[in-house]
C-alpha cells in the first residue's frame, strides 16, 4: 500500500474537518432558517376595537357626528359610486355610505351601500340602494389602540393575492429586478459588494447587493450590523431559504415584513398596515402612484415619510415609476398617469391610541384573563364599549375648564388636574375613560390609580341605609344639624363641621343630603351605625376596604373615580350591581370567538330605598348644591347627583347620573395641595358640560309597586296639596307618609288632588280591563 | 335576605296583595312595539336559543338591551337563555330585572316568576321556588 506524504495526508484531514464543520454549519443554518421560518409568527398586537355605532332608524346621532366618525375612520368624502367601499356622499339630512366589509366578533358584514336619513339629530330610515329598509347595520368600529409587541411592532396581514401587481411590479423594478430568476443572491451585486469590502479592509463594512431574499434573511434572523461573516451567513441563508420555499412565499412574508415607517411610538410593519396607515385603505386598493410611494420608502422610511417629508417622498416615487417604466412593466401611459397624481395621504393617525387611558383599562381587564405575551403577539381582536363621541366629549370638557380654571386661578394655582370616567348606568359598560387633562398621555392614569379621599360622595350609602328602614326614616325625616361630637376610644374627638361653617337645627331628611350637611350626616350614620354604612357601600360595590372610623362616613375614605363609578353604577341602575367593565368580545385573528364578557347583574339593594335615595339625589340637583347645573342641562333632564369636596378643599367631585348616562368627575392636584377646590365650582362644570354636549335623556326611575307619592308642604314637611306654596311631591313607602296635614292644606286643594287621583285610579282600572 | 329583596322588587310577595292599584305616572309599560331593529334581533336570538346556539342567543339580546334597555321582554328573554344555560343566580337576577321595567304588564311579571320558580328549584330551592310560583299565580289572576 503506498503511504501518501504526510503532509497531504494532513491536508485531507484538514479539508475533510473543514468540509464537515461547513456542512455542520450550513445544517444548522439550514435547521434554523426552516424551523424559523415555518414556524415564525409574525407578532400581531391585540387590536383594540371602540364600539360599533350601530343605525337603525332611531340611533340617536346628529349627521355631523357621524360624517364625523366615517373620516375618523378614513372613509372619502365623494360622489356616489361603487367601488371600493369606504365613501360617504352627503346630502341634506341624508348621507350615502359604502360600507367597508368587517369581521365582527360575531360573523362578517359584507360591504354594502346605505342610505341613511336623519331628522334633528335622530336617524329616521335606513335603507339599501334600492330603498327598501334595512332594519339594522353596523359601521365598522374604530381602532382605538393595541396592545403591541416589544418595539411597538404593528402590522397588518396580507396575502400576497391582496397585494395589488403594480406594487409588487414597483418592488422589483426598484429593489430586486432577478427575483423572479436567482437562486437567493445576485452575483454581480455581491462581486460589487466584495471589491468594495475589499478594498476597505480596514472598516470591515460592507453594503449594497442586497436581494430581496436577503433583505428578509437579513430583518428575519439577523443582527443589524455589517460583517463579512453575517454577510456570508445571510448569503448562505438567503440560498437555503430559495431551496425551501418559493418565490411567492418568500415575496408574501417579505412584505409583510418590511418596516414602513413611525407613527410615534408606534412602528409601521408590512404593505397591509402601510396602506391603512398612510392612505386609509386596504393594501388591495393602492393605485400604482401609492404603489410607487410606499416601495420608494423602503430606502428611509424616515427620510421619505411622506407627510414630513413630502418633496423628498414625491421625487423619489416618481424615480420607482421610472424604474418601473423602465423596466418595461408598466406603460408610458401609465407612467405619465401616475406621476402626475399628488401624494393622497389620510390624516395622519394618533400612535399606538388616540384614547391611551382607556386602552390601559381594557388592558388590565384583559390581563386577568389571558397571557400578557398573547395578548401582544396573537394578533387578538378585542371589542370594547368606548364611544368615541362620549370619549372626546369627555376629553374635551374637562381640558377646557381645566385650562379656564388656570387662567383665572380660581381654586390656586395653576397645574389643576383632573379625570372622568362615564358608564352605561343599565349595562355599565365605560363608554369614555379620562385619565388627566392631555388624554393623549400614556402615563399616569388618575381615572384608575388616583385614589382621593372622596368628600361628600360616600353620603348617599348613609342616607341608603336610612332609607332602607321605611318605619323609622322617610325623605321629610327631621334630622337635627346641631354641633356634633363623635366620641370613640382610642381616637381623638371627631367634629364635623359644615362646609358653610353654620349649623342649621332641624332639617328634613332630604334636604340634609340636598345642601350636604355634614352635622347631620354624621349624627345619622353614626346612630345607624358605622359598621352598618361602611356594608352598604360593600353592597354597592366598592370592594376596597374602609377603615371602620365614623370620620369615613364623611369622606376621608380614599377611592378613585373608576370606583366611585361603580358605586353609582348600582345606585342608577335601580339598585342591581352591574361590574363595570370595558370589554365585550375576543376573537381571534381570523374572527374565531374566544370570550365574551357578559353582562351581569346582582341585585345588591332592595328598590325602594333605591327609588327613596335617587329621588333625595334628583333634590340635590334641583335645589342643593348641585343647582348649578341648571346652566347646562334643562330641569326636565331631572339628573340625580352628588358634590364632593374634601378637607382643605384638595378635591373636588361630582358623580351623577341622567336616563342614559352616569358620570364621575374628579378635579385635584397630583401632589394633594391644599386648594380651594369644589365639587359645585371645580367638578360640576365638567360634569355638565360633557352631559351637554351628549343631549341626555331624561331620567325616569321605574316606580316599584310599594311607593306611593305624596304631597308635600316644604315649611311644615307636612301632608299637603297642591294649592300649597312651593309644594312638592315626594316618594314614600306606601303608609309611611305623614298623616297630619299641613295648615296651608285647603279643603279646595284636596278636593282637586283626590279628584286627580280618582282620575288616575280609573285610567289605570282601564288600562288593566282593556289589556293596555 | 336576598331572596326578600327580589320578593319585593317584583311585587308585595308575602302580603296578601291588596287589589293592586297602579298610576299611570308610572313609566309606561312597554307593551311589544319593540323597534325594526330589536325586533329583528329578538327573532334572530329565539332561532339560535331553538337550535341551541346559546352564547348567540345572549349576545344578539345584549345587543339589543343597547339599543333598547328599559325593554323588560329583552331582560326576560335574556333571563330564559341563562336558564338554558345552567346560569340560574343571573337567571333569578334578570328576571328580576325584567320586572323593574314591567311597570302594569302583570303578564310579563307573573311570567319572570316563573323564570324564577324555575331557576330556584334548579338550586334546590324548593320552598323559594313554591313562593315565586304562587307569585306568579297572583300575578297571572
Amino acid at each position: 500500500m503506498a503511504r501518501r506524504p504526510r503532509i497531504l495526508r494532513y491536508f485531507g484531514y484538514a479539508l475533510l474537518f473543514g468540509a464537515v464543520l461547513a456542512s455542520a454549519v450550513v445544517l444548522y443554518l439550514d435547521l434554523r432558517v426552516t424551523r424559523e421560518f415555518e414556524g415564525r409568527r409574525f407578532a400581531l398586537p391585540a387590536r383594540i376595537y371602540a364600539r360599533a355605532l350601530e343605525l337603525h332608524a332611531g340611533t340617536r346621532i346628529p349627521q355631523a357626528d357621524l360624517e364625523h366618525e366615517l373620516r375618523q375612520l378614513a372613509y372619502k368624502e365623494k360622489p356616489a359610486s361603487e367601488d371600493p367601499p369606504g365613501w360617504f356622499a352627503r346630502r341634506e339630512d341624508e348621507l350615502e355610505i359604502g360600507l367597508r366589509p368587517f369581521m365582527f366578533w360575531d360573523g362578517a358584514q359584507a360591504p354594502r351601500r346605505v342610505r341613511v336619513l336623519f331628522d334633528s339629530g335622530v336617524v329616521r330610515r335606513v335603507e339599501d340602494a334600492d330603498g327598501r329598509e334595512v332594519a339594522l347595520v353596523r359601521l365598522e368600529p374604530l381602532a382605538i389602540g393595541g396592545i403591541y409587541p416589544a418595539g411597538n411592532e404593528d402590522r397588518e396581514l396580507v396575502r400576497l393575492r391582496d397585494v395589488p401587481p403594480e406594487l409588487v411590479k414597483a418592488l422589483i423594478a426598484t429593489e430586486d429586478r432577478k427575483f423572479y430568476s436567482h437562486a437567493g443572491f445576485d452575483l454581480r451585486g455581491i462581486l460589487r459588494a466584495a471589491a468594495r469590502a475589499v478594498l476597505n479592509l480596514g472598516s470591515e463594512r460592507v453594503q449594497g447587493g442586497s436581494t430581496i431574499t436577503q433583505q428578509l434573511v437579513k430583518n428575519f434572523f439577523l443582527t443589524p450590523e455589517r460583517t463579512v461573516r453575517r454577510k456570508a451567513t445571510e448569503l448562505v441563508m438567503a440560498v437555503l431559504l430559495e431551496m425551501h420555499y418559493g418565490k411567492e412565499e418568500i415575496l408574501e412574508t417579505y412584505l409583510n415584513e418590511i418596516y414602513l415607517g413611525q407613527d410615534r411610538d408606534r412602528a409601521i410593519h408590512g404593505v397591509g398596515l402601510a396602506a391603512q396607515f398612510y392612505f386609509g385603505k386596504e393594501a388591495r386598493y393602492l393605485n400604482l402612484a401609492e404603489s410607487a410611494l410606499l416601495v420608494g420608502m423602503l430606502k428611509g422610511p424616515a427620510v421619505y415619510d411622506p407627510r414630513r417629508h413630502a418633496q423628498a417622498a414625491l421625487e423619489r416615487r416618481n424615480l420607482v415609476l421610472r424604474e418601473t417604466r423602465d423596466q418595461g412593466f408598466i406603460t408610458p401611459d401609465q407612467y405619465a398617469q401616475a406621476r402626475a397624481t399628488p401624494l393622497g395621504l389620510s390624516p395622519r393617525p394618533m400612535g399606538t391610541s388616540p384614547h391611551p387611558a382607556f386602552v390601559q383599562l381594557v388592558h388590565r381587564q384583559l390581563r386577568r384573563d389571558y397571557d400578557d405575551a398573547d395578548l401582544r403577539t396573537e394578533g387578538l381582536r378585542i371589542f370594547t364599549s368606548l364611544d368615541p363621541r362620549v370619549q372626546g366629549a369627555a376629553e374635551q370638557a374637562l381640558a377646557k375648564r381645566l385650562a379656564q380654571f388656570d387662567k383665572e386661578r380660581r381654586f390656586g394655582e395653576p397645574g389643576l388636574e383632573g379625570a372622568v370616567v362615564v358608564t352605561d348606568p343599565q349595562s355599565g359598560e365605560v363608554q369614555a375613560l379620562v385619565g388627566g387633562r392631555d388624554a393623549r398621555y400614556r402615563g399616569y392614569n388618575r381615572a384608575l390609580d388616583a385614589a382621593r379621599p372622596v368628600g361628600s360622595l360616600l353620603k348617599p350609602a348613609i342616607y341608603l341605609t336610612a332609607l332602607a328602614e321605611p318605619s323609622r326614616y322617610t325623605l321629610v325625616t327631621p334630622l337635627d344639624d346641631g354641633p356634633f361630637v363623635w366620641k370613640s376610644r382610642g381616637a381623638p374627638d371627631w367634629q364635623p363641621a359644615n362646609y358653610d361653617r353654620k349649623f342649621h337645627g332641624v332639617v328634613p331628611l332630604r334636604m340634609a343630603l340636598a345642601q350636604s350637611y355634614n352635622a347631620a350626616s354624621a349624627r345619622l350614620g353614626t346612630e345607624l351605625g358605622v359598621d352598618r354604612v361602611l356594608d352598604t357601600v360593600r353592597r354597592l360595590g366598592v370592594e376596597r376596604p374602609l377603615r371602620p372610623f365614623a370620620s369615613t362616613l364623611l369622606g376621608a375614605a380614599e377611592m378613585t373615580p373608576l370606583e366611585v363609578a361603580q358605586m353609582y353604577q348600582t345606585i342608577a341602575s335601580g339598585g342591581f350591581r352591574t361590574p363595570v367593565r370595558a370589554i365585550r368580545e375576543v376573537t381571534t385573528q381570523m374572527g374565531q370567538p374566544l370570550q365574551r364578557y357578559a353582562l351581569q347583574v346582582n341585585q345588591a339593594v332592595p328598590p325602594e330605598p333605591i327609588y327613596l335615595l335617587t329621588a333625595a339625589l334628583q333634590g340635590v340637583v334641583r335645589e342643593g348644591t348641585g343647582q348649578s347645573l341648571r346652566s347646562f342641562i334643562t330641569p326636565e333632564v331631572a339628573a340625580a347627583g352628588k358634590t364632593g369636596t374634601t378637607d382643605e378643599q384638595r378635591d373636588a367631585w361630582f358623580a351623577g347620573f341622567t336616563g342614559d348616562r352616569l358620570a364621575v368627575v374628579w378635579i385635584g392636584y397630583d401632589d394633594n395641595r391644599a386648594a380651594r377646590l369644589s365639587g359645585a365650582a371645580a367638578a360640576l362644570p365638567v360634569w355638565g358640560e360633557l352631559m351637554a354636549s351628549l343631549a341626555p335623556e331624561p331620567l325616569a326611575l321605574p316606580r316599584p309597586d310599594s311607593i306611593e307619592t305624596v304631597w308635600i308642604d316644604p315649611q311644615t314637611n307636612l301632608r299637603g296639596d297642591s294649592a300649597c306654596a312651593g309644594a312638592v311631591e315626594l316618594p314614600f313607602v306606601q303608609g309611611t307618609a305623614p298623616e297630619q296635614r299641613s295648615p296651608c292644606a285647603t279643603t279646595a286643594g284636596a278636593v282637586v288632588d283626590a279628584v286627580d287621583q280618582g282620575v288616575k285610579r280609573a285610567k289605570s282600572w282601564l288600562d288593566r280591563l282593556f289589556g293596555r | 335576605m336576598k331572596r326578600f329583596l327580589l320578593c319585593l322588587i317584583v311585587a308585595g310577595c308575602a302580603a296578601p296583595s291588596p287589589a293592586p292599584v297602579e298610576e299611570p305616572s308610572k313609566p309606561e309599560a312597554q307593551k311589544p312595539t319593540e323597534t325594526v331593529a330589536v325586533a329583528g334581533l329578538m327573532e334572530s336570538a329565539r332561532a339560535d336559543a331553538a337550535a341551541g346556539r346559546l352564547t348567540n342567543a345572549a349576545a344578539s339580546l345584549e345587543r339589543a338591551l343597547r339599543l333598547e334597555p328599559r325593554n323588560p321582554r329583552l331582560w326576560q328573554e335574556l333571563a330564559r337563555v341563562r336558564l338554558k344555560q345552567g346560569d340560574f343566580t343571573q337567571a333569578e337576577n334578570l328576571a328580576a330585572r325584567s320586572s323593574t321595567w314591567a311597570g302594569n304588564d302583570s303578564a310579563l311579571r307573573a311570567e319572570n316568576w316563573r323564570v324564577i320558580a324555575q331557576a330556584r328549584e334548579a338550586m334546590g330551592d324548593g320552598r323559594g321556588a313554591q313562593a315565586a310560583r304562587d307569585n306568579a299565580e297572583r300575578m297571572a289572576r
